[in-house]
């Protein structure tokens, strides 16, 4: 059983609920079956409407959160129940294949480039799908032709990503790359 | 049927959020570490595709605004020599600038459904609409062909080089069509302004200030300059060919330097 801590413990500046971001994240770990860990830590910077997360830590996993990336972008301040999950899923997802082996040898996350990013996204949100989440897959194609053309080559490459399971880093990474060739980016 | 239509009745469906200006001000956010991203809108940056799409989505509500303003303008003024009057050819003009904007409206949901976007995914500020509301054709005008078509350009040019960098054709090719609409639009603007004020220094002042006005809302804090670094570049050759003057680009440029250092 995976326990969910979110900061700070009451918001000023954005109208969410801890409770509300703890009940989506279980759910998160329960249904994507996501239960490797025994604690989730999830720092949120209320004060940023921007979007960006990260992995802070990896034992215990702590995620770092801009506030904009669970807000509703049809409600300033309230919070999307599917942004949110989105969010946490696809990082908790990254630890998860991190520490499962297979993606070993994959770069930080700081040394990614933006196509092997988005790459592990799409593979990342095409699971969160599988289990029963939203994905928004025509605004992931979308950024995924931004880092790999737009091209069938990238297209062919998105749909191999959306509904693999099981794949190591160098599966994905060259997926990605060929991608790239493909559409004459790299 | 009524005149000077507010801003509050237009017609929208469910899929549509409206926030108001004073909520986006009073938004505490605002100031504090998180303000938006002042960064150049290139295809370079992690969050251009999300950035990108929300700006597409803003551009998309108001070409529907722009749409019911021109609309309302055909509508809104007797044909007449008056103050408040119009010449029947300004209203062909903004009758032609309907059957454009109703364009730039379907043009923009296809484009919206290409970046993965839904309609009202991103909040509808009607800014735009209000100041189409100006009870005075001659500000009306002003403030929305000149000074927010002008922004249009300006957005335009911008959208039109991310998707030639970014390598996507479609959206390099809407911006295009509808860029030039827009230097149409301004030109529109700018030709009317002088002949509606021929003889009536104390109305064409009225009008600029009016558009100094409009421009100064919609500076983003100074994210349009003429910098490389601005995220939306003010676009000179494309305001001189609709009517600027050099003068009237650098007051815009100052503006938008005076509100980036504010």
């Amino acid at each position: 059983m995976t326990t969910v801590n979110v900061t700070p413990s009451d918001f000023t500046m954005v109208e969410f609920r801890v409770e509300d971001i703890v009940a989506v994240a279980e759910r998160v770990i329960m249904q994507a079956d996501l239960s490797g860990f025994d604690q989730l830590n999830i720092d949120i910077d209320e004060a940023s409407p921007l979007a960006r997360a990260s992995i802070k830590s990896v034992d215990p996993l702590t995620l770092a959160v801009e506030g904009g990336a669970f807000e509703d972008t049809r409600r300033p301040r309230q919070l999307s129940e599917d942004r949110t999950a989105d969010t946490i899923g696809r990082y908790v997802l990254k630890a998860t294949d991190r520490i499962n082996g297979g993606f070993s040898d994959a770069p930080s996350d700081d040394d990614l480039t933006l196509a092997q990013s988005v790459a592990w996204d799409v593979y990342c949100v095409g699971r969160l799908v599988k289990a029963g989440f939203k994905g928004q897959r025509k605004r992931r194609v979308y950024q995924f032709r931004n880092r790999h053309g737009f091209t069938d080559a990238a297209d062919a490459a998105f749909d191999e990503l959306w509904t693999a399971s099981g794949l190591t880093w160098t599966e994905l990474e060259t997926i990605s790359a060929a991608a790239c060739e493909a559409s004459g980016l790299s | 049927m009524r005149k000077s239509f507010p801003a509050d009745d237009l017609a929208r469906d469910e899929r549509f959020n409206r926030v108001s200006q004073a909520e986006r001000v009073q938004d505490p956010r605002l100031g504090g570490s998180g303000t938006s991203s002042r960064a150049k809108l290139t295809p370079a940056l992690r969050s251009a595709p999300d950035r990108a799409r929300s700006l597409m989505h803003g551009i998309f509500t108001g070409e529907i605004q722009a749409l019911e303003g021109a609309g309302r303008t055909c509508f809104d003024f007797e044909i007449g020599a008056g103050e408040g009057e119009v010449p029947f050819e300004l209203k062909l003009d903004m009758a032609r600038q309907c059957w454009d904007e109703a364009r730039h409206c379907e043009i923009s949901v296809m484009l919206a459904d290409h970046m993965g976007t839904e309609l009202g995914e991103f909040t509808e500020n009607t800014l735009l609409y209000e100041a189409a509301c100006n009870t005075d054709p001659v500000l009306r005008l002003t403030g929305v062909n000149r000074a927010l078509e002008g922004l249009a350009i300006d957005v335009f040019t911008t959208m039109k080089d991310f998707g030639t960098i970014a390598g996507d054709p479609v959206l390099e090719f809407c911006e295009d069509w509808m860029l030039a609409d827009e230097v149409t639009h301004v030109k529109m603007g700018s030709d009317w302004l002088r002949n509606l004020t021929a003889g009536d220094r104390d109305r064409l002042d009225r009008a600029l200030e009016f558009q100094r006005v409009v421009d100064k809302l919609f500076s983003f804090n100074g994210l349009r300059g003429e910098d490389d670094e601005s995220p939306i570049q003010l676009t000179r050759r494309f305001r001189e060919m609709a009517g600027f003057t050099d003068e009237e680009i650098d007051d815009i440029a100052e503006l938008s330097r005076e509100a980036a250092a504010s």
